[in-house]
């Protein structure tokens, strides 16, 4: 009993990064309709930041979320602007956006490989070998900071979405671009914004998956095939749903793991997603209503 | 002066061939305008380009006399310029209010802001039942009520909706078409693209026949309710079948 409950529990901890990380994605999935290949070396880049500013700074990667996400919204603002109103009026739109973002995460994996080599980093603040006793639960600090952390930003994201007027243009966007257009709403400026917030996101997931795994340049196709199963699972573009599926399935991999190996984890999520897909295609949480 | 002077407009989409061929026309404040003409003509397209979801290939696009060309569609909106396009464009997950609300993006005084929605709810009172209902829940008349309410929300200077009564039965188009009739007290003018001709002409002051991307005709509603030889071009089989009723 007890160990099932600390399966449990180590699951719901490292779900909280992967609903952090899959909420970034399938906003900028919502809002825009671009399929992000280019979210989990996104997340790379913010922890090889954080990972400079530890060496040699010893800014604490927690700490350093102060200067990984602005640092990763300006640039997700520029990205957005510099590559993607060139493919706007493409027929194939959604299509380009896979390409486009394929290559961006081929010259940026390209880049930090060039500038950090292929080696394995991780920041190492003390707290990453400490684990809190609560009665037999055995709770591993950096995991449970990274989830208090998660959760704090996802509330914050979710009270923006709900009580701010730009979070109400998200919104409205993400409903209706044409019907966002007649009321009024400047989509381009609309999707800037929210491309600067679901980089932002990703910049924070960066700074706390720099403690969490050792990471290495190519390590972002692995997350990047896990979170977009996380979205497809909770229905494309639904931050409620990217969280509960994130959340579902990091509970479901640790179980998966501690009965039949770590080898078998991964294949979890690709197996819940066939499942989910064959019973419901439009995913847990996706829009069935059309309008 | 003319609220909105259109000149030798050229427009189409994409790659495509032009839909707009140099088109023509002038709306005027306080008269109530109704766009009639086959399919292909060009009148969604019209209302399209005016309300800057695309932009001219030439031509000129004057809104009191201020030149609008490549104006983005929150630019004309806020400049007065509202646009109800023919396919639905509500947020489906949102209630009804905050669909209301959404319609008033663009003001920022709240007093203002709630003062508008009493309007809106005074004008539907159907909506203010169905307050707090996702709009994606309502029937198609109501959702067309909804989409008409949201646009009052702005008060604009002109109003330009495209088949308001596009998949509606009769009566409930009926009901819409008399709400419209009603929107020139507000000091909005409506300017109506209308597939039944014959209706559109009846609620409206001004009538503007096109055909193959240009202004083919306009005069007086009535007067081209009542010219035998437009009726047979342009409005023909909707009247004969129309008369056939009667």
């Amino acid at each position: 009993m007890t160990h099932t409950v600390q399966v449990l529990v180590l699951g719901l901890l490292l779900g909280g990064v992967y609903a952090l990380m899959a909420s970034g994605l399938t906003l900028l999935f919502g809002v825009m309709r671009i399929v992000n290949l280019a979210h989990a070396v996104f997340v790379l880049v913010a922890a090889y930041l954080a990972y400079v500013v530890f060496q040699a700074l010893s800014i604490d990667p927690i700490v350093s979320l102060s200067i990984t996400m602005p640092v990763m919204f300006g640039l997700g603002v520029g990205v957005y602007l510099l590559l993607f109103p060139r493919i706007e009026t493409s027929p194939r739109y959604v299509e380009m956006t896979v390409l486009l973002t394929f290559a961006v995460a081929l010259v940026v994996e390209g880049l930090l490989t060039f500038i950090f080599t292929g080696i394995f980093r991780s920041t190492r603040p003390g707290y990453v070998t400490d684990a809190i006793l609560v009665g037999d639960l055995f709770i591993p600090t950096g995991q449970l900071y990274a989830m208090v952390v998660s959760l704090i930003l996802l509330s914050g994201l979710w009270a923006f979405l709900q009580l701010t007027r730009s979070g109400r243009a998200i919104r409205a966007t993400t409903q209706n671009r044409t019907a966002a257009q007649i009321v009024g709403i400047n989509v381009r400026r609309t999707s800037a914004l929210a491309f600067g917030i679901g980089m932002a996101l990703a910049g924070a997931s960066g700074s706390l998956v720099s403690f969490l795994f050792p990471f290495f340049p190519a390590k972002h196709w692995q997350w990047v095939a896990l979170l977009l199963a996380l979205i497809v699972l909770g229905g494309m573009g639904s931050i409620k749903g990217a969280v509960m599926g994130a959340i579902m399935l990091a509970v479901a991999a640790a179980f998966v793991s501690d009965r039949f190996g770590p080898t078998w984890s991964p294949i979890t999520f690709y197996l819940a997603l066939f499942l989910v897909l064959l019973v419901r295609p439009q995913g847990l949480f996706g829009a069935k209503l059309r309008l | 002066m003319a609220l909105i002077e259109v000149s030798e407009i050229v427009a189409g989409y994409g790659v495509g061939p032009d839909i707009l061929t140099g088109m023509t026309l002038s709306i005027d404040e306080g008269t109530s305008y109704c766009i009639v003409g086959p399919n292909g003509a060009g009148k969604s397209t019209l209302l399209r380009t005016i309300a800057g979801f695309l932009k001219p290939r030439a031509g000129e696009i004057r809104l009191q006399g201020k030149r609008m060309n490549g104006m983005r569609p929150d630019q004309m909106l806020e400049a007065g310029v509202c646009f109800v396009p023919q396919d639905k464009t509500l947020f489906p997950t949102m209630t009804v209010g905050e669909n209301l609300l959404m319609g008033g993006y663009l003001i920022r005084d709240r007093a203002l802001l709630h003062q508008r929605l009493d309007m809106v709810y005074e004008t539907f009172p159907t909506l203010a039942e169905r307050k707090g209902q996702h709009a994606g829940t309502l029937s198609g008349g109501e959702q067309q009520m909804l989409t008409l309410g949201r646009a009052l929300m702005i008060e604009p200077k002109v109003l330009m909706i495209d088949e308001p009564s596009l998949g509606l039965a009769p009566m409930i188009a009926e009901q819409i078409f008399e709400r419209i009739r009603g929107f020139g007290s507000l000091g909005i003018t409506v300017v109506l693209v209308e597939q039944n001709a014959v209706r559109g002409l009846e609620s409206s002051d001004w009538g503007i026949v096109l055909d193959l991307g240009s202004k083919e005709f306009e005069g007086p509603a009535s007067g081209i309710l009542a010219d035998p030889r437009i009726r047979e071009l342009y409005l023909g089989r909707q009247l004969a079948s129309k008369e056939e009723h009667r």
